[in-house]
């Protein structure tokens, strides 16, 4: 029950016609755990009209993404803007992503990124407020992978941090 | 005697070739408990009602089916200063039931937005740590739009008023007596209510304020409408949450709509005075379009919706709508609408493609709007049975994408320069496609949406699949540089994020929509890759689409259930898909098989240890034998490195039963394999998918071999299969197209192949 989160009156509204397009407000995360290269590889898919929407609304509206129009720029606010969003530590130290790139598919945009030098993995603790600021019913779906364990976290604006211990 | 002995442990050389995944472990373990019938291939019969006379076994509608209906004689006034309209409704009931009706339910839609709404009560909320102003504003401050129906009377033929009593969404109006079996009753509404912006909250239907002060209107669920009576439900009683549509009755329509004598305006129906409402100019370019094939026809331009946009007029027109054989009724109204249409052939008849936009939409809508409504009716058409109506219209409203007969709103809108990206036009495209399909699933092919979102969303998204890529082949030029649509939802890999996702939100198809958790994928994208799987992997095209078509053609017009649609399917094309049903409707199984294991064989006529072992503990000799041929496995104890090198024609109880049995002509027929392998397949999911290998031989040549789903209605867990080969073979993959929705592709090759997953790829991609 604690991760269902605030839906308010407007925001329900908002999800409730016959659309097509993604009625609801939803990013999905993959973090693998490659022990044998001891890295994280973390692969985020986010809706590009959503992810445009936010970027356009705190650094304007020339802001453009998988379009002709999309510049250098634009990238570099995409990528600055993930990553100040998406937090992790590993085994309780903050972790340092590194922006390895990101490609576009159909709607979706997909963002890799990875954190190096993980000899030995206890635990992880994800925060993912991507879209929250712009979205109250945005959820976060983020599926961990390991060598020997699956997990995934649903994380929204109530809730936005998950802890997983993997010993 | 010695015949039955040998009999019965070669039936033991079988019996541990098929079941070693159950072992005998019986003799040793615990005894465990019984159990019921829990295989996966076990037929629906629980879950489906019995049939009866309303409802065919066979998914056909049965010889006592019946349906009520509801016809409506409406004059609606619209405010358009004010954002207000008007009506004055004469419903006439008629009782096709067996059973006596003591009241009538009517819906009351617009309710969800009344100030008592309890729609916002059933969400669970929390304190978030900040919330967007307007959001705060309507959570915590009261709402400022007095929404909702305001109903005036409810009246008899006679005039006399009838009680009536409203619960929500909903309304029960009394009659004098009884609604006896075959019997109509009569009665009017009056109402108005306050139009919602529906730019603020996309809620399905309202008015859109343009830059330059103007309205356009997008009206719908804007009458209270008869709630449907039928032989599952009785009175349809659930309310309107606000997401579950609606569930509506056919019937007839008169409707005349008054509105400022500037407005342009189409809507469900045909318009039976034309004359009286249209200019000559637009009358002669109606007379073009409906004869127009391949381009549409501009009814009213650019300019003249423009020069129209600058006045606003005091003056009103009526525009008279006819509709016949349709659940529902919604118009579109605006002085700035362009207005153009052009002629398709559907079935030797001609329909009219239609689109309304405000300049706003254009280059965009100009472009494809009307092309694209005409290549969906041809695709639907084709999937289902000819379109009855004599138009689809597709009215551009910003963020919207609903339904309605023969009319929708679709979103899709340039910037303010006329520049759009990719995904703005694909978006548009999809939409269009979509909303104009829903006339087929639900407005024909009549549905409960309120009990069941994926018999209209979800069959309907996967006849948009086909259709989009259908698009893409009529109209080549207008999806380059791509070579086929960019379809998001249809194929099975695009399912697998979901199916894969977290047990504790995901719901089974068969499920109430407005209890579903991830409603997009659950009730749109879901059902429709089943449907495209059943289609293209499990049943084929041809027998898919015959069965596809005869629920299209049972149904239309009519009321179907979940069963209906199960049923017929299976009953069209004699193929048994309870186990499919089951697994992808009414449960949250995923789909992953994998090859387990890969054991080389070799055959000799000399006897292995393990025989050796079973007839010693028999006390049988050799001799007692028939001629066996043995299989050794490659580094047991048996195998020698000699036997890599032999073949068949060293095997001599082989070579004596072919000298003796087949005759010498028919033994060049007979393959020569040389390589053995017992292949274990094994199935962490609880979807009983077909195994679809694909083998790869040293020479670098494939082969297919698809072994049915029923492979799987024994042994759930891992299944072995031997695999006789005249080359040696060198891989072996399972679904190698990703065509099952597998959601784990780790695990699908022999020899196990560290998959160079997504992140690797993209990585190395991105050196270069």
């Amino acid at each position: 029950m604690k991760y269902l989160k605030i839906i308010i009156l407007l925001s329900l509204f908002s999800s409730m016609t016959a659309f097509i397009v993604h009625k609801f407000y939803v990013s999905t995360t993959n973090v693998e755990y490659v022990k044998e290269k001891q890295t994280i590889q973390i692969i985020s898919k986010i809706f590009i009209d959503d992810v445009e929407d936010v970027l356009q609304k705190r650094y304007g509206n020339q802001v453009s993404l998988a379009t002709k129009k999309e510049t250098k720029k634009d990238e570099e606010l995409l990528e600055k803007y993930l990553l100040g969003k998406l937090k992790i530590k590993v085994n309780g130290k903050e972790a340092n992503l590194q922006y390895i790139g990101r490609e576009y598919e159909t709607d979706v945009v997909k963002m890799y990124f990875e954190i190096t030098g993980v000899s030995s993995l206890q635990n992880l603790e994800i925060e993912n407020k991507a879209l929250m600021e712009l979205f109250t019913e945005q959820q976060n779906i983020v599926h961990i992978k390991t060598p020997s364990k699956r997990r995934s976290l649903v994380l929204e604006a109530d809730n936005p941090k998950g802890m997983l211990n993997f010993k | 005697m010695k015949l039955i002995k040998y009999v019965s442990v070669l039936a033991l050389f079988i019996a541990a070739g098929t079941m070693y995944a159950q072992e005998v472990e019986s003799d040793v373990v615990e005894r465990k408990p019984g159990h019921t019938n829990e295989n996966r291939f076990k037929q629906l019969y629980e879950e489906f009602s019995t049939p009866n006379q309303y409802r065919s076994a066979s998914g056909a509608p049965g010889p006592m089916y019946y349906q009520q209906q509801a016809d409506y004689e409406m004059d609606i006034q619209l405010d358009d200063k004010e954002s207000k309209i008007y009506g004055n409704e004469t419903i006439t009931y008629t009782n096709n039931s067996p059973d006596a009706l003591e009241y009538l339910w009517v819906q009351l839609d617009q309710n969800v937005r009344a100030s008592d709404s309890k729609t916002a009560l059933i969400e669970p909320s929390g304190a978030a740590p900040a919330d967007q102003a307007s959001s705060f504003v309507n959570q915590y401050m009261g709402a400022a739009f007095d929404g909702g129906f305001k109903i005036q009377e409810v009246k008899g033929k006679g005039g006399d008023n009838l009680p009536h009593t409203i619960n929500r969404t909903m309304m029960r109006v009394e009659m004098p007596e009884n609604l006896a079996p075959g019997d109509k009753f009569t009665f009017s509404i009056k109402w108005w209510y306050n139009i919602p912006d529906h730019t603020i909250d996309r809620a399905r239907s309202g008015y859109e304020v343009f830059d330059d002060g103007n309205k356009g209107y997008v009206i719908a669920q804007f009458y209270p409408r008869m709630a449907v009576y039928n032989d599952v439900e009785g009175w349809q009683n659930s309310q309107f949450w606000g997401r579950d549509e609606f569930a509506l009755p056919f019937g007839d329509f008169k409707v005349n709509i008054t509105v400022p004598a500037d407005h342009i305006l189409d809507g469900t129906g045909v318009l039976t005075n034309r004359k009286d409402v249209f200019t000559k100019d637009m009358m002669n370019r109606y007379e073009q379009a409906k004869k127009a094939y391949e381009t549409p026809v501009i009814i009213v331009n650019q300019a003249e919706a423009e020069a129209a946009s600058k006045g606003f007029s005091t003056k009103t027109k009526t525009w008279k709508l006819d509709a016949k054989m349709v659940r529902d009724f919604g118009f579109a109204t605006s002085r700035r609408y362009i207005w153009d249409m052009m002629a398709v052939k559907i079935g030797g008849k001609d329909v009219m493609a239609v689109s309304m936009y405000p300049p706003e939409g254009n280059p965009l809508w100009e472009d494809y709007s009307t092309k694209v409504v005409a290549s969906t009716l041809k695709s639907y058409s084709r999937m289902s049975f000819d379109y009855p109506y004599h138009k689809a219209i597709s009215v551009h409203a910003k963020n919207q994408g609903m339904e309605y007969p023969m009319i929708c709103w679709n979103y899709g809108r340039p910037d303010k320069d006329g520049n759009y990206s990719e995904r703005t036009k694909y978006g548009m495209m999809s939409v269009i496609i979509h909303e104009v399909g829903h006339n087929y699933f639900p407005m024909i092919v009549n549905s409960d949406e309120r009990q069941w979102t994926w018999m209209d969303e979800g069959l309907n998204t996967f006849v948009q699949y086909v259709a989009e890529q259908d698009f893409g082949e009529m109209y080549p030029d207008a999806i380059a540089p791509n070579k086929a649509y960019p379809s998001r939802r249809g194929p099975a890999k695009n399912i697998v994020d979901y199916m894969a996702g977290n047990q504790d939100y995901i719901a089974p198809i068969m499920t109430k929509g407005l209890n579903t958790y991830n409603f997009g994928a659950n009730a749109y994208a879901k059902p429709a890759t089943g449907l495209n799987i059943l289609r293209e992997t499990i049943m084929g095209r041809e027998l898919f689409d015959y069965a596809f078509r005869t629920y299209s053609q049972r149904w239309m017009f009519k009321h179907p259930t979940p069963e209906d649609f199960f049923r017929t399917m299976e009953d069209a094309s004699a193929v048994d898909l309870d186990w499919f049903w089951r697994a992808w409707f009414y449960s949250t199984e995923y789909t992953d098989i994998g090859v387990e294991s890969v054991k080389k064989f070799y055959v000799t006529s000399k006897m292995n240890k393990q025989v050796r072992e079973m007839m010693e503990t028999r006390g049988m000799k050799e001799s007692d034998l028939p001629p066996l041929v043995y299989l050794v496995e490659e580094g047991s104890e048996d195998f020698d490195e000699t036997m890599k090198t032999a073949t068949l024609d060293d095997v001599t109880t082989l070579q004596e039963y072919i000298m003796d049995n087949i005759p010498a002509d028919q033994r060049a027929n007979l393959k020569k394999p040389k390589y053995f392998y017992e292949v274990t397949f094994n199935k962490p999911g609880g979807i009983p998918m077909p195994i679809i290998a694909e083998i790869t031989y040293a020479d670098g040549s494939t082969e297919r071999v698809t072994y049915p789903a029923q492979i799987w209605r024994k042994n759930d867990k891992s299944v072995g299969k031997v695999l006789a080969s005249e080359k040696e073979i060198t891989k072996i993959m399972v679904d190698p197209d990703e065509e099952t929705a597998d959601i784990d592709v780790s695990n699908n090759s022999w020899p196990a192949v560290k998959m160079e997953g997504d992140f690797e790829k993209f990585k190395n991609e991105n050196k270069n």
